[in-house]
């Protein structure tokens, strides 16, 4: 019997056409993950490449001054990007996969972007999770919005309640085809996935997958719930073309809203001008009182004397230094207001599922928010790490040429946050299993009426 | 086999289909197995409410209808199990061949056919053989009649509900149902015909019931009375 329903439900050419639609969706979005990754690892290669010729060049060019060198020496960061990545792209596009630092002030550059086609950004990505978190909700709304009103008003209701043996095992059995369908289509696009964008098969991907079930489920509950509250076929598909506007679209907006005035950030640009302000004003101020600080914050540098010259690089890095010391307060700010708007919209995010699966699938990704914030973090922590090895060597005067600039290699950073996949998976299991309950009860009234 | 007591059904005020008079008042009647008992009646005079009440679609307002002596308010189920039910309009599913639709709904039942029992079972509802492998998209009002006959037979339930069955099947396929019923009877299946046709109820009824307004005004039995005395009858009471 099961095997007719299938056969009844998927010789429907409108079923057949949106199956059709939803699968070239998934495709396109495969290749245009595909495509990112690509990019991904062309720039990481080109990177790698330049910084060593470049490295090269400088010390060819500058070779008698180390502080001059280091001046124009830019060191590479990489955010790693792993092949899941491809799936849910995120804010990857935005944000620089490489950062490349010299050892002057960092809040400078620590937001310098890649140069971004804006009609792309304006438009997202068509990657696989926008596949997932805003199509297929259409797909299982168009599927199950007329699953049982369709039979009520098709006449098909009647015959079927007066042979059905068990009525609530037929209903059962009418959504089961349809998630079945629905899932077949997510488990054929994911399975795709691991040879084209070379996807390993580990937790991640098992989370990847279950996160992308949870949010079928859900919407699958959702339909559920609106089929059980017994109204016409027109009325459910309104009911839940809103659901999809409201869960998509109006409410996303209006929590990043919220988020916005909540967490307001002005102190990106405070942090520039704070740092700006730190450094250029050093330039009319006498060296000593500078150079005091800079050796506060670095006792161990104490022992190299300070220059009698009107400019010498002592003085040059340690207004660089004041630059971020001073600006470190904004900076701070900043950092934390960013952590906790990440802390905010996941907070929210148990209660919306598109939010929580979006968020969810890119913390698979390392795409998301936080991972661009431990990026950040790790930049400065490699750019503390750059600083403390050259500083000696340019206050010592040490000959470039003595310096092995080919061990100075791009670095990785690599994501390592721990994942959570109760966090991940629950959520959407119990709104799931909360609106297949409710919907039940629903349904038990008017079962058996026409 | 099939049995009303006292059944009376009320539409709630405002409801679609609802008036001053019950839909249905006072019902008593008792179809034994073999029977074949005929509501004869115009439209709106309670024939498919009753129908509907012995189904459980609706419930009752007072009194009971009972199936196998059990009543079907009390248990939907078993009851609903001991009938097979043939509407006015059988609707199908159009993406299924008639054969794919006569295997869904006998599964529904529980029972499970073989292909040549299926073509057997739809030949003896009337449909050609032709037709069995088509989608049922494709057939007419009588032929999908005649898969829901076949549905019904399908069952063996031990009473049969029916409710206008032969509107929609030409002369020839209704004579070929009458005979089908007279066999049925002859089983021992109970069977409640709801109909307009008094020719084809004195034909194949046992007893012949006529109602007026919601009620059962007058019971007949065929056997002593000609199609044309039963026409008369049937004028002055309605």
């Amino acid at each position: 019997m099961l095997i007719l329903l299938f056969q009844s439900f998927l010789r429907a050419t409108g079923v057949r056409l949106g199956l059709g639609f939803l699968l070239a969706a998934g495709l396109i979005s495969l290749l245009v993950g595909r495509q990112f990754l690509d990019r991904q690892q062309r720039h990481r290669h080109e990177v790698g490449a330049a910084q060593q010729a470049e490295l090269r060049q400088l010390a060819q060019f500058h070779a008698k001054e180390m502080g001059l060198m280091l001046y124009y020496a830019q060191f590479g960061l990489v955010n790693e990007t792993p092949p899941l990545a491809g799936l849910s792209i995120g804010q990857r596009d935005v944000n620089p996969a490489v950062q490349r630092v010299t050892i002057r002030g960092l809040e400078a550059q620590k937001y310098d972007a890649d140069l971004h086609n804006p009609t792309n950004l304006l438009l997202g990505n068509l990657d696989f999770s926008f596949v997932l978190v805003y199509l297929f909700p259409l797909l299982i709304i168009a599927f199950t919005y007329s699953a049982v009103s369709e039979e009520r008003e098709n006449g098909t209701w009647r015959l079927v309640a007066v042979q059905s043996r068990y009525l609530p095992g037929f209903l059962t059995q009418l959504f089961a085809v349809r998630l079945a369908v629905v899932l077949a289509v997510l488990a054929a696009l994911l399975l795709l996935a691991v040879p084209v964008l070379g996807l390993p098969l580990d937790a991640s991907l098992g989370l990847f997958a279950g996160t992308a079930v949870g949010y079928v489920l859900v919407w699958f509950g959702i339909c559920f719930w609106v089929a059980s509250l017994g109204k016409a076929s027109g009325t459910n598909a309104m009911l839940l073309v809103t659901a999809w506007l409201g869960l998509l679209l109006v409410v996303p907006a209006a929590v990043n809203q919220y988020l916005l005035v909540r967490y307001p950030l002005p102190e990106a640009l405070a942090t520039t001008v704070r740092q700006r302000k730190g450094y250029h004003e050093k330039w009319d101020l006498p060296q000593a009182p500078t150079v005091a600080r800079f050796f506060a914050h670095y006792p161990q540098f104490r022992h190299f004397p300070l220059p009698a010259t009107s400019f010498n690089w002592l003085w040059y890095y340690a207004m660089q230094q004041m630059g971020d010391d001073e600006s470190a307060p904004q900076a701070g700010e900043l950092r934390r207001k960013l952590y906790q708007r990440e802390a905010a919209s996941r907070q929210l995010a148990l209660l919306l599922p598109s939010l929580h699966a979006q968020l969810g699938l890119n913390d698979l990704a390392r795409s998301g928010l936080g991972n661009q914030v431990r990026f950040l973090d790790e930049t400065s922590r490699f750019h503390e790490q750059l600083r403390l090895y050259f500083y000696p060597r340019i206050f010592g005067e040490q000959p470039v040429a003595a310096e092995p600039w080919d061990r100075h290699r791009v670095q990785v950073f690599t994501d390592r946050a721990p994942l959570r996949p109760a966090g991940l998976l629950l959520p959407p299991l119990l709104l799931a299993l909360l609106l297949a309950g409710l919907g039940w009860r629903n349904f038990r009234r008017h079962l058996y009426q026409l | 086999m099939l049995q009303a007591l006292n059944l009376t059904k009320r539409y709630p005020a405002g409801a679609a289909g609802a008036a001053d008079r019950p839909a249905l008042n006072n019902l008593n009647l008792t179809i034994a197995p073999g029977e074949i008992f005929c509501l004869l009646g115009q439209n709106g005079a309670g024939k498919t409410t009753t129908i509907n009440l012995f189904l459980g679609f609706l419930q009752p307002t007072a009194g009971q209808a009972l199936v196998g002596g059990l009543s079907v308010a009390e248990h939907p189920l078993e009851t609903r199990r001991l009938l097979a039910y043939l509407p006015e309009t059988v609707m199908l599913y159009p993406n299924l061949t008639g054969l794919e639709n006569l295997d869904f709904f006998a599964s529904l039942a529980g029972f499970r056919y073989s292909a040549a029992e299926r073509r057997d079972l739809l030949l003896r509802a009337g449909l050609p053989a032709e037709a069995h492998a088509r989608r049922v998209g494709t057939y007419s009002k009588g032929m999908r009649q005649k898969v829901g006959i076949a549905i019904a037979l399908a069952k063996q339930a031990r009473a049969l509900l029916l409710d206008e069955p032969t509107s929609g099947l030409d002369p020839k396929a209704s004579n070929e149902f009458s005979e089908l019923l007279l066999a049925l009877g002859q089983a021992g299946t109970a069977i409640l015909m709801a109909t307009h046709d008094i020719f084809r109820a004195k034909e194949v009824g046992t007893r012949i019931g006529i109602m007026r307004e919601g009620q059962l005004v007058e019971t007949l039995p065929t056997h002593s009375l000609t199609a044309s005395e039963l026409e008369t009858i049937y004028l002055q009471t309605v």
